[in-house]
């Protein structure tokens, strides 16, 4: 049956400069919160429940806000700006001031990406100075992890996305004993390892100009497999840790799908024909189970992550869609599709989310 | 009479004193004999007199007794002067008191039939009354009880007949209250200001059991005293009501009741008299309270609704008396009692009321303490709950028969007394309401009564124009003065209608919010005759939650616990849900105007909606056609309701919108500033309606924007739009793209702009952009819609930025005035001319560019904005930036196919001419873009075209007069001379009549602007000349006169521009006066009007030339 197009539920205006890049936050706290990075180096708290701007922060010297994410907790804010600076944000408080920077030197567009490694660590990966380099720092240490660089010129680093395997259940079987302690009071305590091939080591995922993936160990320094996704430069991915699989958007028609197989290695699949040219944002629920597109051609496709069957278009924006983001919501029902736009709005949708307990 | 006036003291010297007087009288019965011994009497002092009342009342009463027919003065003379003596001592001995209490009863009978008064003067009356009274007051406690032994009755019998008879009959109002009082005085249970016996217990109970004897007779009488003749005068119908209530109060008293009654052994020889004697037993109280009861009926009916006040007072003080002493016995007239009582709790008379409260305060307490004292008395409160509530029930019942059926003065104390008992059971009230029988029973009540009459035809007809939206919105106060008042099928009355909204109010206080949004709006589904009744309903129920306007005395059964139960996240859930269903599709978008109109609305519905992938939306679940319903046509697409909507129909839509928006105040004013975040679904809807066309909608919605000003804290209008544009943009930028779907979001633009100031201007950008947008997508299907919301918006701005258009309009005065004021100085015209001539040959210019220093400063200027760069071209102010945007597309829409379009794009066009004329390099361009269409329009379109074209060439004219100059003379001002020139001979022949037709106001337009136009645009002779000639012919006084005078402002103008040459023309026409010339050596003038007849041109050339020359 075919349903009239929805129209947004909400569209918070006043952004005042493009919307390069959204992120939600609604766990926790009674006030769900969406931030929002603008072409005019503001960085927009919105408060989902009055619909207006709650705060905003200038922190980049004018310079355009490309990435926001929020540590943990909502209370802290990282954010990455075309001035070469990553600003991490204390907002306990009704705080607003930078407690600490990160110098990148990297001229490109390329989001940064984060990973927890370990409570109140975080992997930050960025793009470098040399055009193909990709640096990995620890934080809150700032000490560097490494550096990866291609053998082969592949271009610029346009998109990177560090991730782990998230090994919810270990399978026993796999457990090695590695040693036996005994404790002054007599306990026995045994350690286990697991296997090294399923160890968790974080991984990178990385676009290049020239529409190369490249999946990088960062433990081990090396380059795990490459695969020519695009013949334009990628200028988006996302990828689901949990079903291995990601998704990769460049400047042409096509949407990339592609595995990562046991012995990771990348494996594109049939691609996705778009009727406009050019992506600049993926983006995969939570529950893996819708994939939402910002294009070019001002629209949100939204698509059913599996077998990306198209679901719908969202027409609202007269402009470039240039991010898209969903809401980590606790109640499914509650949860939004973000879109910012180069026409200075973001657009809330409610969608595909009625049912979303029943599947 | 000796002159001391120090008063007799010593009994010796008193006997002495007043021994001949009472001899004398003995001897002698006169009135000169008594009134001796009066006079004497007040010599003596109160204690002396005690001592001496039995030898001085004894002459007095052998007066009386003597046998025989008496002289009414004497009797009167000697009552007086026993009423002094008893005044004035006590009667110690029973004796006296029984021989003067049955001697002055004889006084008052008749002598034929002791149980008829006597045909005597009303003053003898009056006197035997006031004695009476003396002597039962003066009466000591230990013998005054002898009165009411059983072998008094007979006696006692008497003369209470005798006093009621007098009460009842009497015609002097005076008498009647004498009597009323005695007879007061005689159960002693007076109310006066001596000092009385205060009877035991057992003595009260004595009383009341001789009492009981005479209750039924004594009860009829004066319930037909107090329903009798109205003229009688309040005071009359008090007393009688303060004897019936204390005869009442005492025979049926509860506690003399509840100890059993000892066994009165009554002496064998009263004889006949035992039959009198009345056992209070329990079948005798029961029939008594039983025909009490049907008294008491009679009674309050009468009185409750009397018009003084203090006969409502003393029903009050009855029914309270009565309550608080015998309730018990009394069995069926406490619910009547208790009803009188609820009836008076809303009395108009403050006095009244208050009195009413503390007696209902009293009645509770004493109903609570009771219950909570004696374990077997539990039920007593519960009855009195059931009571009312039952009582309650059963008017609610009876309520709409009520209402359709008596008068406005009875529905008025009906619906009192209805409110009167939701207050007395106060937060009982949740209580009551959760029986479903109740609460079905009050609903059902309050939704017939509300029924509103919608037959009024003149509300469709009514349109609101932006202009007197502007007006309003200048203060509150100016709404609520248009504010229609509602008019309901069965009371007029707007006494009613405040109860009854008090009563809605007072549910809404005490009773549980959520049970009862719930209820009501379940009525509101239901059906829809029901649905405004159970809108206004909800509205006040609301405001009652919240505890406005309701009168929160701590009264009713509540006791010390306060009982307001809604808390306010409660109430703003019920409001919430409330105002869903309020502003639902179906609900909010009624049709208000009838077909005609409603065309272009079904034009937007051939734009088909953008059918996209299928996408779950929740506003489509509202969706679900009620067939009761009329939906607007731009839903259901074919629906036939549309053309069966009938005048009713639309009537009581508007009345529903209305009440719905005014709902929505009302909601406002209950949550305050908890208000502002229901602001995000509210205000849009309300603005929706503040551009509805229908006058009554429009203004309810604006009188609701103030009101929700007001509670969200915003000082005005302007304000509560601004700080909530984000809100409406919103909406209004989704809606704009769902344009089939909503097509009101253009008005709520509209009105936004209306009301709103420049700051609003960087939010309003965007949304300007996706209206060109909407339009620019479909001319043919929005044009209409949108022109509105461009005029509106260009009209905005025209206000918000006052432009040089109006600068110009002043700056020409001063012009004008200076070249009047010029005194031709020959000498300086000379040599200015000298200075010319020698400038044109080169002579003097380094001199002149010395002389010219001070005009670089506009240089300057010029360099700074040349610094932005050569190529940069200064940023534009955004508000010229939409200007430009909007007149590019009035260019197309100039020469749309409608009439009405045109038009109204032509507006457009000028006010963009206004707004743009600031900066003249952007004007300039738009101006040359939009000439050829502004051309057809103004030389081949309709006359009202043509009209509105020339304003607004004029008004190009006076903002680019040199760009238009060229065309102006070439295109335009032929055609115009041409058609002036044509029309001339037609208007000069016309009757009054012409001034009707088009023609006729085209030519005036034309006049009218002409001048202007071509001082402005300084055009050359040869255009004058020709605008002259063609002007000429209006000079006549043949033409109307609106049109001579739009001609003579013409001649006005060219007179400013070339004063020479139109003198010299002038003249030609019609010379007043001849010119002799100032030297013999200049050659006399010859002009070709000298000299020639008064003719029709004469008048208004004098005039000219008197003006402009002189």
């Amino acid at each position: 049956m075919s349903r009239p197009a929805p129209s947004p539920i909400y569209t918070l205006r006043g952004s005042g400069g493009p919307l390069n890049t959204l992120h939600f936050s609604c766990l926790g706290g009674d006030t769900p919160l969406l931030f929002s990075g603008s072409g005019s180096g503001a960085i927009h708290i919105w408060n989902l429940n009055s619909r207006r701007a709650e705060k905003i922060v200038e922190g980049h010297s004018g310079s355009s806000v490309i990435w926001v994410n929020s540590l943990q907790s909502k209370d802290a804010l990282i954010s990455q700006g075309r001035d070469m600076q990553v600003c991490l944000w204390d907002l306990r408080e009704g705080r607003s001031e930078p407690v600490d920077s990160v110098w990148t030197s990297s001229v490109g567009f390329c989001q940064c990406s984060l990973l927890d490694s370990s409570p109140g660590n975080y992997l930050l990966a960025f793009a470098g100075e040399q055009t193909e380099e990709i640096k990995i720092i620890e934080l809150p240490s700032k000490t560097p992890v490494c550096t990866l660089v291609p053998d082969t010129k592949l271009g610029m680093v346009m998109c990177i996305k560090l991730w782990q395997h998230i090994d919810t259940d270990i399978d026993p079987h796999q457990l090695k004993l590695s040693n036996v302690v005994v404790f002054p009071s007599g306990r026995l305590r045994l350690l286990f390892h697991t296997e090294p091939d399923s160890g968790p080591g974080p991984l990178l995922l990385a676009g290049y100009e020239d529409g190369s993936l490249l999946l990088w160990d960062v433990t081990q320094r090396s380059k795990l497999s490459q695969a020519k996704a695009h013949p334009e430069p990628v200028m988006c991915l996302t990828f689901d840790t949990k079903r291995l699989r990601g998704i990769s958007g460049s400047s042409e028609k096509k949407l990339t799908p592609w595995m990562l197989d046991g012995q990771n290695n990348l494996q594109l699949q049939d691609c996705v024909t778009l009727v406009n040219p050019g992506v600049s944002d993926l983006c995969i629920r939570d529950d893996g189970k819708l994939l939402a597109s910002a294009g070019w051609d001002h629209r949100v496709r939204v698509f059913g992550w599996k077998k990306l069957r198209p679901l719908a278009v969202l027409q609202y924006h007269p402009d470039m869609v240039l991010s898209v983001a969903f809401s980590n919501h606790q109640d499914p029902r509650q949860r939004l599709l973000a879109a910012g736009s180069k026409d200075q709005r973001i657009s809330l949708w409610s969608i595909y989310n009625e049912g979303a307990d029943n599947g | 009479m000796p002159p001391t006036m120090a008063q007799i003291s010593d009994p010796k010297i008193a006997f002495a004193y007043l021994r001949p007087a009472c001899v004398l009288l003995t001897r002698e019965p006169s009135v000169a004999n008594v009134e001796t011994v009066s006079g004497q009497l007040k010599d003596i002092n109160d204690a002396t007199l005690q001592q001496l009342q039995e030898y001085v009342l004894f002459p007095l009463r052998f007066v009386l007794k003597v046998p025989g027919p008496k002289k009414d003065k004497l009797v009167q003379a000697v009552a007086e002067a026993m009423s002094h003596i008893l005044e004035n001592t006590c009667v110690q001995s029973w004796e006296t008191l029984h021989n003067l209490f049955s001697e002055l009863c004889l006084c008052l009978c008749s002598p034929t039939d002791p149980g008829k008064p006597a045909d005597t003067s009303e003053e003898l009356k009056l006197a035997v009354l006031r004695c009476l009274d003396a002597l039962l007051h003066a009466a000591y406690g230990d013998i005054v009880f002898k009165l009411f032994e059983p072998i008094m009755l007979p006696g006692l019998g008497a003369a209470i007949s005798l006093l009621l008879a007098l009460g009842e009959k009497e015609k002097s109002r005076e008498v009647q209250a004498a009597a009323l009082k005695c007879l007061q005085a005689l159960i002693l249970q007076c109310d006066c200001t001596q000092v009385h016996i205060v009877p035991s217990l057992e003595e009260r109970r004595a009383i009341g059991s001789t009492m009981a004897s005479f209750l039924p007779g004594l009860t009829t009488a004066i319930a037909r005293i107090i329903t009798g003749d109205l003229r009688q005068g309040h005071a009359v119908t008090v007393k009688a009501m303060k004897v019936l209530s204390s005869a009442v109060g005492l025979v049926m008293e509860d506690v003399q009741l509840q100890a059993s009654e000892p066994c009165k052994t009554l002496s064998p020889n009263l004889g006949k008299i035992t039959q009198l004697v009345v056992q209070r037993k329990q079948d005798w109280l029961k029939s008594t309270a039983g025909k009490l009861s049907v008294l008491m009926k009679k009674i309050i009916s009468c009185t409750s609704a009397h018009r003084h006040w203090r006969v409502r007072l003393e029903m009050v003080e009855l029914a309270d008396h009565l309550l608080a002493r015998c309730s018990r016995s009394l069995g069926e007239c406490v619910g009547l009692l208790l009803e009188a009582l609820v009836g008076a709790v809303n009395d108009e008379e403050p006095r009244v009321r208050e009195r009413c409260e503390v007696a209902l305060r009293e009645v509770s307490q004493r109903n609570q303490s009771s219950s909570g004292d004696i374990p077997g008395e539990r039920s007593s409160i519960q009855t009195f709950t059931d009571v009312l509530s039952e009582n309650l029930h059963s008017l609610a019942t009876s309520l709409p028969r009520l209402m359709r059926t008596s008068d406005d003065q009875k529905k008025l104390f009906v619906l009192n007394v209805f409110l009167g008992y939701l207050k007395v059971l106060g937060p009982l009230i949740s209580v009551v309401l959760n029986s479903a029988a109740h609460l079905e029973r009050i609903s059902k009540a309050l939704m017939q009564v509300l029924e509103l009459d919608v037959m009024d035809v003149c509300i469709v007809e009514e349109r609101s124009h932006s202009s007197t939206i502007e007006t309003t919105s200048t203060s509150s106060d100016c709404c609520s003065a248009h504010t229609q008042r509602k008019h309901f099928l069965y009371f007029t009355d707007e006494k009613i209608l405040s109860v009854l909204m008090e009563i809605c109010r007072t549910l809404g206080y005490y009773g549980n919010i959520y049970l009862l949004t719930d209820h009501f709006l379940d009525l509101y589904r239901q059906s829809l005759a029901y649905r405004k009744q159970a809108a206004i309903v909800l509205n006040e129920i609301v405001r009652g939650a919240a505890g406005i306007g309701v009168v929160t005395e701590s009264h009713g059964l509540e006791g010390e616990g306060h009982g307001h139960s809604t808390n306010k996240d409660d109430l703003k859930a019920a409001v919430m849900s409330v105002m869903e269903e309020y502003t639902s599709l179906n609900n909010w978008h009624l049709i208000t105007v009838s077909e005609e109109t409603n065309k272009d609305r079904q034009d937007q519905q051939l734009l088909s909606p953008p059918r996209l992938l299928s996408i779950s939306n929740s506003d489509i679940s509202n969706i679900n056609v009620n067939s009761l319903q009329v939906i607007p046509s731009t839903l259901g697409s074919n629906s036939p309701s549309s053309s069966t909507s009938t005048i009713h129909q639309l009537n009581s839509n508007i009345w529903q919108l209305c009440i719905q928006l005014e709902g929505i105040a009302c909601f406002s004013q209950a949550l305050g500033r908890d208000f502002c975040p229901l602001l995000m679904t509210s205000l849009y809807s309300v603005l929706e309606k503040a551009g509805e066309e229908t006058l009554l909608v429009s203004q309810a919605a604006l009188g609701s924007m103030w009101v929700i000003s007001k509670a969200c804290g915003y000082p005005s209008l302007k304000e509560l739009i601004n700080e909530n544009s984000d809100y409406l943009l919103n909406d209004i930028s989704l809606n704009l793209q769902r344009l089939n779907q909503h097509p009101q979001a253009p008005r709520v633009l509209t009105v936004m702009l209306t009301h709103s100031d420049c700051s609003l201007l960087p939010l309003v950008g965007d949304i300007v952009q996706d209206v060109l947008m909407a339009l620019d997508l479909s001319y043919d299907h929005t044009a209409a819609l949108f022109c509105s919301v461009l005029h509106a918006l260009m009209k905005a701005l025209a206000r918000w930025f006052p432009s040089s258009c109006n600068k110009t309009n002043e700056s020409t005065r001063p012009q004008q005035t200076s070249t009047d004021q010029e005194v031709l100085d020959i000498r300086q015209f000379l040599l200015d001319y000298r200075k010319q001539k020698e400038l044109a040959q080169g002579i003097g210019i380094e001199e002149d560019d010395t002389d010219n220093l001070d005009v670089p400063p506009p240089m300057e200027c010029e360099d700074v904005e040349h610094n932005d760069g050569p190529n940069v071209k200064a940023e534009l102010p955004s508000h010229l930036n939409i200007t430009k945007d909007v007149m590019e597309r009035c260019i197309h829409l100039l020469s749309d196919p409608s009439l009405r379009l045109r038009l109204k794009v032509l507006d457009v066009l000028e006010l963009c001419v206004c707004v743009l004329s600031e900066k003249e390099n952007e004007l300039l361009p738009m101006a040359h873009r939009c000439w050829p269409a502004l051309l057809q329009r103004l030389t081949a379109d309709d006359p009202l075209a043509v009209l509105r074209a020339f304003r607004v060439l004029c008004t190009l004219g006076e903002t680019c007069g040199d760009f238009l100059r060229r065309r102006v003379s070439k295109e335009v001002l032929p055609k115009l001379s041409s058609s002036l020139v044509r029309q001339a001979p037609i208007s000069a022949k016309s009757g009054p009549v012409y001034t009707h037709t088009v023609a006729y106001k085209l030519q005036l337009a034309v006049l009218q602007g002409l001048g202007s136009l071509c001082q402005r645009l300084d055009l050359g002779e040869a255009d004058l000349d020709a605008v002259c000639e063609a002007c000429l012919p209006y000079l006549s006084c043949r033409q109307p006169t609106r049109l001579q005078e739009a001609c003579l402002s013409v001649f006005r103008h060219l007179i400013q521009v070339d004063p020479d040459s139109f003198w010299f023309t002038l003249n030609e026409l019609h010379c007043p006066s001849t010119y002799t010339p100032p030297h013999p050596d200049l050659l006399p003038i010859k002009l070709s009007g000298m000299g020639r007849p008064r003719d029709e041109y004469s008048d208004n050339v004098l005039k000219l030339l008197k003006e402009e020359f002189d």
